[in-house]
């Protein structure tokens, strides 16, 4: 079982898109996939039409396997499954500070009730918290995307030096570049710069900005779903095949 | 292919898919669109191997689909060789068949059409909570829906409530044998051996009458087959059929009159007889592969020509007995044969007609017993071949006798004394091939040599070869008789023979 979670200690970068596409495009290449929704606003549920869990409270979370494993929810799409969220959720991290062994529970929880699946991928909430230290240690990879502006990339300086402080290991950021747009010259330049100077951490592959993305609040349903030859499906496709097999499409 | 579903309906008749959703009122029910309707040929061997083990195999536009009533099914290309499972193209309808009898042909049992639906129950976010599909079956007998449906994790309460809802409109959840029956209401399924009531009291001309009658009638269910040359059990059937009317002939002593019972004898001892040619070359023809395997091939050449033959003549000999088949004289005379035993006062009564069932039945089976046990005690490794065959006889005879009066006795018990009794005759069944065959095998030389004795000399190589090789089979299968008996003569058996048969009159 591998755990990827998609994290940015910013809101508004595409963390949700990118969790529901790349889910699906584990899916698709045959994987059992479960999606955990762990940001109270619930939206990844939302894309795949699953109503948040009403009986799946923070503690049970941790605490209860049966109930965790009971809130899991099939999606319409063969070997994706969804965890959705509940509001409560919002509370993880008290709940978290105030138990034992408190940064490695989260993995222990996944461990415990994911056992049927290959992969788990977690939609995570915005910021530095218990909740976050907790997804960084259960995480064999996590995936974070960055918009090429000024503030974005300040956020990636934050999350880096978190983890400079910390002795995390930073091998486990894959960072690619979301809602990119071609024709902004301050987003090549970011680019650029950002490349140079995180050489190890960003993938090659680059999520373009797209009407597309922005439709699947719409249609609730991963883009290759309903647009499956646009190029933001195409390139959700590549960070599949880059994260899981290395390799870097063509295009 | 294989698709596996968590819910298995027959619905007879037409689906109404307003009924279905008026039932569903938490849900929205969406039908896909019908794909085109396709014919379709149910498929099966004669004797309904599948349906009897809750199975059905469909075939459609060059597919096979095979279901099972626990909603599991495979789906294949259907362009085969021949109407064997083991000569299928490979793929999943055939992995799955593995256990299908390999002598007998898949043949279609039934035609119609059939017409295809998917089926999703939504959510008022019109997220999917159940899948399935609808698969409707109709031919000129009757019509069948076939519905499956597919539980999605999470989402157990519209599982349920659409399994509720297809039960409520009459849906069948106890598999494929509800699509048979709506389909093909009148449709007898054949059985060689049909179990034949008996009372304990009944008169025993009584149930001779009913097990001839009955026999008779297995045998002329398998005509057909022979006639078609579907496969070789039907004549295997057939004579087997035939065969266990002569012993009930033969073994009923005194419950026909001494002149009919010679009479009827030889009535069946005719209609057995130009059977018998066609079913001794089905044997060694399925056995091809076996003969081969018995000697080097360097003596395999031998081997070609011998086979050659065999199936020059076979094509004759079946030839010849479908005629017979086919010839008004014979259907008169089976006709007369299944009056003669419709009800038993046409028939001349001996002196033991009057007794009852299971006297009669224990008196006999005994007799035998005890002539057995006798005669495989002598059974040592000097003793004749003879003693072994007419032990082969005496054990045949005895379980014929079991296997008739079997449903006057405990089920149970019954099963013990036979799987004994079955383990000896497989190995007195084997010496006597081995015995045979070598007979068999000279015979053939014989045929082939010219004026002066001599044969071509691969053939003679090969037949040589084989006989030896027969021989020392032979040799080492009389060891395993005299074991498989010791096994069939223990405490056990010895006890259950007693106190079900021999009730000493004290």
């Amino acid at each position: 079982m591998k755990i990827i979670a998609c994290y940015s200690n910013k809101g508004g970068v595409g963390k949700t898109t990118t969790s529901v596409n790349l889910a699906y495009a584990y899916a698709r290449a045959g994987k059992q996939v479960l999606l955990c929704d762990l940001d109270p606003q619930g939206a990844s549920g939302f894309y795949l039409r699953v109503k948040p869990s009403k009986k799946l409270t923070e503690a049970r979370f941790f605490e209860d396997v049966k109930r965790f494993v009971n809130a899991i929810r099939a999606s319409d799409f063969e070997g994706l499954d969804v965890l959705p969220a509940n509001l409560t959720f919002r509370d993880f991290d008290v709940f978290l500070s105030r138990m034992r062994n408190k940064r490695s529970r989260l993995k222990k929880a996944l461990i415990a009730a994911g056992s049927d699946y290959d992969v788990i991928i977690l939609d995570c909430p915005p910021n530095f918290s218990t909740l976050s230290e907790n997804i960084f240690k259960a995480a064999d990879e996590i995936v974070v995307p960055v918009v090429p502006t000024t503030l974005s990339e300040r956020s990636f300086d934050q999350l880096v030096s978190f983890f400079d402080e910390h002795k995390l290991r930073k091998k486990k950021l894959r960072a690619f570049f979301s809602m990119v747009q071609r024709r902004k010259t301050l987003h090549h330049e970011t680019m650029d710069m950002m490349r140079e100077r995180y050489r190890r951490r960003f993938l090659k592959c680059v999520i373009p900005f797209a009407a597309d993305v922005e439709k699947m609040g719409q249609h609730r349903a991963p883009v290759s779903v309903y647009a499956g030859r646009s190029a933001a499906s195409a390139a959700y496709q590549a960070l599949y095949e880059e994260l899981e097999n290395g390799v870097v499409s063509g295009k | 292919m294989t698709l596996k579903t968590d819910g298995f309906f027959v619905l007879p008749g037409a689906f109404d898919d307003d009924v279905f959703a008026q039932v569903l009122t938490d849900w929205t029910v969406r039908f896909g669109t019908a794909t085109a309707s396709k014919s379709f040929i149910l498929l099966d061997c004669h004797d309904q191997s599948l349906r009897v083990s809750g199975q059905m195999l469909i075939e459609t536009d060059g597919t096979l689909q095979l279901l099972q009533g626990n909603g599991e099914s495979w789906v294949q290309n259907s362009t085969a060789k021949g109407r064997f499972v083991q000569e299928l193209l490979c793929g999943s309808v055939r992995e799955a068949l593995q256990g299908f009898p390999e002598l007998r042909a898949l043949t279609g049992i039934g035609a119609g059409r059939v017409e295809n639906r998917s089926l999703t129950i939504l959510d008022d976010q019109q997220k999917t909570q159940v899948r399935g599909d609808l698969m409707a079956l109709s031919c000129k007998t009757g019509r069948a829906t076939i519905i499956r449906v597919q539980r999605l994790r999470g989402y157990d309460r519209a599982f349920v409530a659409v399994c509720s809802a297809l039960t409520e409109m009459g849906g069948n959840a106890d598999g494929v044998e509800a699509v048979f029956q709506a389909l093909f209401p009148g449709m007898v399924p054949y059985q060689a051996k049909p179990e034949v009531r008996l009372g304990q009291t009944e008169p025993s001309v009584q149930v001779a009458t009913d097990i001839i009658r009955t026999y008779l009638t297995v045998a002329r269910r398998n005509e057909d087959g022979v006639i078609a040359d579907v496969d070789t059990e039907f004549l295997h059937d057939y004579r087997v059929s035939l065969r266990r009317v002569r012993s009930v002939l033969d073994l009923f002593k005194g419950v026909f009159s001494e002149r009919q019972s010679a009479e009827l004898k030889q009535v069946f001892s005719d209609l057995m007889a130009p059977t018998g040619r066609v079913r001794d070359l089905d044997v060694y023809l399925l056995e091809k592969d076996i003969y081969f395997n018995l000697i080097p091939s360097k003596l395999h050449v031998g081997l070609d020509v011998m086979f050659e033959q065999f199936e020059k003549q076979r094509a004759q000999e079946l030839s010849r007995l479908s005629r017979r088949f086919r010839s008004a004289a014979y259907d008169r005379s089976m006709n007369t044969l299944i009056e003669l035993f419709s009800v038993t006062d046409r028939l001349e009564p001996g002196p033991n007609a009057t007794r009852g069932a299971n006297e009669y039945a224990c008196a006999l089976i005994w007799k035998r017993y005890r002539k057995v046990c006798k005669l495989a005690r002598s059974i040592n490794e000097e003793t004749p071949d003879k003693a072994v065959h007419d032990l082969r006889i005496d054990c045949k005879k005895l379980r014929y006798l079991m296997e008739f009066f079997a449903p006057l006795f405990a089920r149970k018990r019954f099963k013990l004394i036979l799987k004994p009794l079955k383990k000896l005759q497989d190995s007195l069944g084997l010496f006597n091939d081995y015995s045979i065959q070598q007979e068999a095998l000279l015979d053939f030389v014989s045929q082939q040599s010219n004026a002066q004795g001599q044969v071509q000399a691969q053939l003679g190589m090969a037949v040589g070869g084989l006989i030896a090789v027969l021989d020392q089979r032979q040799r080492a299968e009389r060891d395993r008789v005299i074991a498989s008996f010791q096994q069939f003569d223990g405490p056990d058996t010895r006890h259950l023979f007693r106190s079900l048969f021999h009730h000493k009159k004290e």
